[in-house]
């Protein structure tokens, strides 16, 4: 594959694996949101092969076929299973509006350009061009979990912050050290589970999955 | 290998294998309580010994690619954490106390606090900033487990916005990390030890500037939630106030020293890229905004354990402008580290104590305390005296040593600042405290110490915090000045 078109295939993953994330804002209901998540994971998965096919490097294989496991079917299978059991609730409103969220989604997306700049500019690896989309992914997810009510919400927002920084790894290093990758996709499974069985546990003791009900530890 | 290994294998496995014994012991004998409490020693005799390692000149490597490495600021930070851990295991649930859990409370607090030191001691002896991250994420699931021990509307809150909060900002200090190694591999080239501090800073001087500079505001962020900072620290008064007292202890006294730790490990890299200036600009303003929230947050307080949460910020912020106060400021920081983690254990196991008798939280229900429980009591008091800065204690030495740095390096005007916050601090925490040592005891708390035995390692820590106020012991002296060479650059 010639650099060029590494880079055209660069951006439009990332520009995908973004689109997950901002699918999150305008679109409601907990299956929809989950299939978000999937179709983000998938893009992710399918960015990483590519790279590691250019860069010619078995470990991001690994990695990628690791990831469509774990984030691609098993979490959300954990997931839909959790919505099965919450999906029914009443939608709240969330915090902002659906047109403001979009815009103010945009304007994450415009301020990660101005962040990354530098970056972009030391690097020569034809792959960088997604690094601001990347970066723009953590800054949308940021915005998603401090703006929804539900728990659920939450964790998704959470696990998409995580496809954000795995993206804006594996774009601008083509990898980190394989036992740090590890490491790191334990702890994500590892905080998933525990995540969830707090929110289990919030709906136990508080009949809800709203967080606006967390609220009695105040001074 | 044989021979570099040992030190590093007694003081990670213990931990280890404590968490698989309280799986299968019977948490509620009087031994498993005993065998629980001896590996926390044998791992506490290992840090000690790669003290003695570290002050015979040596720095012990092992692993691949040097994946762990002690130097003199692992060495106190393995200390510490050992310490506090030996003291939960000593003090925390079982047998034998007044807090009444069932057998499967106690055994899952076993099981989760020993993984929790084992997250911590991985975290400060790995040279690689990967796994270090990995471990400091690790600390944040494995804490969060135990948060609810007793599952309570409060509890299950504070464990949730501690693992999501925590969650998220340590994930923004992965794209730090990220950031900086990306800088890496672009000038020098894709390599297995790249995460290692000890390449990171061989090759500081290459490195760029501005995503060096862009880096450290994520990990400054990141590890800044977990240490406790503001405005990050919105997790912290919650999940220490309703984890059970000995978590609240080892998530005080040495979690945030731990973030704290990585903080300075990437300064260290940081500094060396752009100079000192930048780095400090930025502790300073968090830390003197994390003093300023906690000491007005303290006047407010109604519940003891929530003062001693607002008051682990307040010293957190200042450890963390003192790193920003050159040499003289570096040792201030560390001096305070060891101070504070000696201090807030020790009291906050004391409030699990007067919990336990009182039954309520609320400052405002407690009083009488010097005559219900004289001991518990009287070290109540000598342990805030302590956090207030008074002398004959540590912290009085510390921070007088850090304002001194401050003046010297030319910032008066911001210790003038200081100062007025540390007024602050000192009249509202003594405020309560006398509200809860004088007064009649409640007709209902019943009178006397109780379970004596467990004042004694507590006695131990007042005394130890008086010897660090009338003179550092000289290794630590000496372990302090090798401090300062690694991260008062």
């Amino acid at each position: 594959m010639s650099p060029e078109i590494v880079s055209q295939l660069s951006v439009g993953g990332s520009t995908l694996v973004l689109l997950g994330g901002l699918m999150m804002l305008w679109r409601r209901g907990v299956a929809a949101h989950i299939g978000a998540f999937t179709f983000q994971s998938v893009a992710l998965a399918a960015t990483m092969a590519m790279v590691g096919w250019f860069a010619g490097d078995w470990q991001l294989w690994a990695v990628a076929v690791l990831l469509l496991l774990v984030k691609g079917i098993g979490i959300p299978l954990l997931l839909k299973r959790m919505g099965r059991r919450f999906g029914s609730e009443r939608e709240l409103e969330p915090y902002v509006n659906t047109a403001t969220s979009l815009l103010i989604g945009g304007l994450l997306v415009l301020l990660a350009y101005i962040v990354t700049a530098p970056l972009v500019s030391v690097s020569r690896l034809p792959t960088r061009t997604g690094m601001p989309l990347a970066i723009g992914l953590v800054f949308v997810s940021l915005f998603i979990i401090i703006s929804r009510k539900k728990a659920l919400t939450q964790v998704l927002g959470f696990l998409m912050l995580e496809n954000g920084i795995a993206l804006l790894a594996v774009l601008g290093t083509h990898g980190i050290p394989i036992i740090v990758e590890i490491g790191v996709f334990l702890d994500v499974a590892l905080g998933f589970i525990v995540m969830q069985v707090f929110v289990y546990q919030i709906h136990e003791t508080f009949e809800s999955i709203d967080v606006e009900q967390l609220n009695r530890l105040r001074e | 290998m044989t021979a570099t290994s040992a030190p590093f294998l007694t003081l990670l496995l213990p931990p280890l294998v404590a968490a698989l014994l309280a799986l299968v012991l019977p948490p509620r004998r009087l031994l498993s309580g005993a065998v629980h409490a001896a590996l926390a020693l044998l791992s506490l005799g290992a840090a000690l010994g790669l003290v003695h390692l570290v002050l015979d000149g040596g720095t012990p490597t092992w692993g691949p690619t040097d994946l762990f490495r002690v130097d003199a600021l692992s060495a106190l930070l393995a200390v510490c954490v050992a310490f506090v851990t030996t003291l939960s295991a000593l003090l925390g649930p079982g047998p034998g106390r007044e807090q009444h859990y069932t057998p499967a409370q106690i055994r899952r607090f076993r099981v989760f606090a020993s993984l929790f030191a084992f997250t911590m001691l991985v975290a400060v002896t790995a040279n690689n900033v990967g796994v270090m991250w990995i471990a400091i994420e690790a600390t944040t699931i494995v804490s969060a487990v135990i948060v609810p021990l007793t599952v309570s509307k409060a509890s299950v809150e504070a464990s949730w916005k501690y693992i999501l909060i925590g969650s998220v900002g340590i994930a923004l200090a992965f794209v730090g990390t990220v950031l900086g190694y990306f800088d890496f591999v672009t000038l020098v080239g894709q390599r297995e030890s790249a995460l290692n501090w000890t390449v990171l800073l061989a090759n500081a001087r290459v490195l760029h500037p501005p995503v060096i500079e862009l880096a450290f505001v994520f990990i400054l962020i990141g590890y800044g939630t977990k240490a406790g900072l503001a405005p990050m620290h919105t997790w912290l008064p919650d999940a220490h106030s309703e984890a059970p007292s000995a978590l609240s202890a080892m998530m005080s006294g040495v979690l945030l020293a731990v973030a704290l730790y990585a903080i300075i490990r990437w300064k260290a890299v940081v500094a060396s890229v752009v100079g000192p200036v930048f780095p400090n600009r930025l502790l300073v303003g968090l830390g003197l905004l994390s003093l300023a929230i906690a000491a007005l947050s303290l006047v407010i307080q109604r519940q003891y354990k929530r003062l001693l949460a607002y008051s682990s910020i307040e010293h957190t912020g200042l450890m963390c402008m003192g790193l920003a106060l050159g040499p003289l400021g570096v040792f201030a920081s560390m001096l305070h580290l060891v101070n504070h983690t000696v201090a807030k254990s020790m009291m906050f196991f004391l409030s699990g104590r007067i919990l336990d008798r009182y039954g309520t939280p609320e400052i405002g229900s407690v009083c009488g305390l010097l005559r219900v429980m004289p001991w518990t009591g009287g070290l109540f008091a000598a342990g805030m005296l302590a956090l207030l800065g008074l002398p004959p204690f540590g912290m009085f030495l510390s921070e007088f040593t850090l304002l001194r740095a401050g003046f010297a390096d030319g910032q008066g005007g911001l210790m003038a600042v200081v100062l007025v916050f540390l007024a602050v601090a000192f009249v509202s925490l003594l405020g309560h405290l006398n509200r809860m040592l004088y007064g009649a005891a409640p007709a209902e708390v019943r009178l006397g110490e109780g379970s004596r035995w467990a004042v004694l390692p507590l006695a131990g820590c007042a005394a130890a915090l008086v010897v660090l106020g009338v003179a550092v012991p000289a290794p630590m002296t000496a372990l302090l000045h090798r401090i300062v060479e690694i991260a008062g650059r």
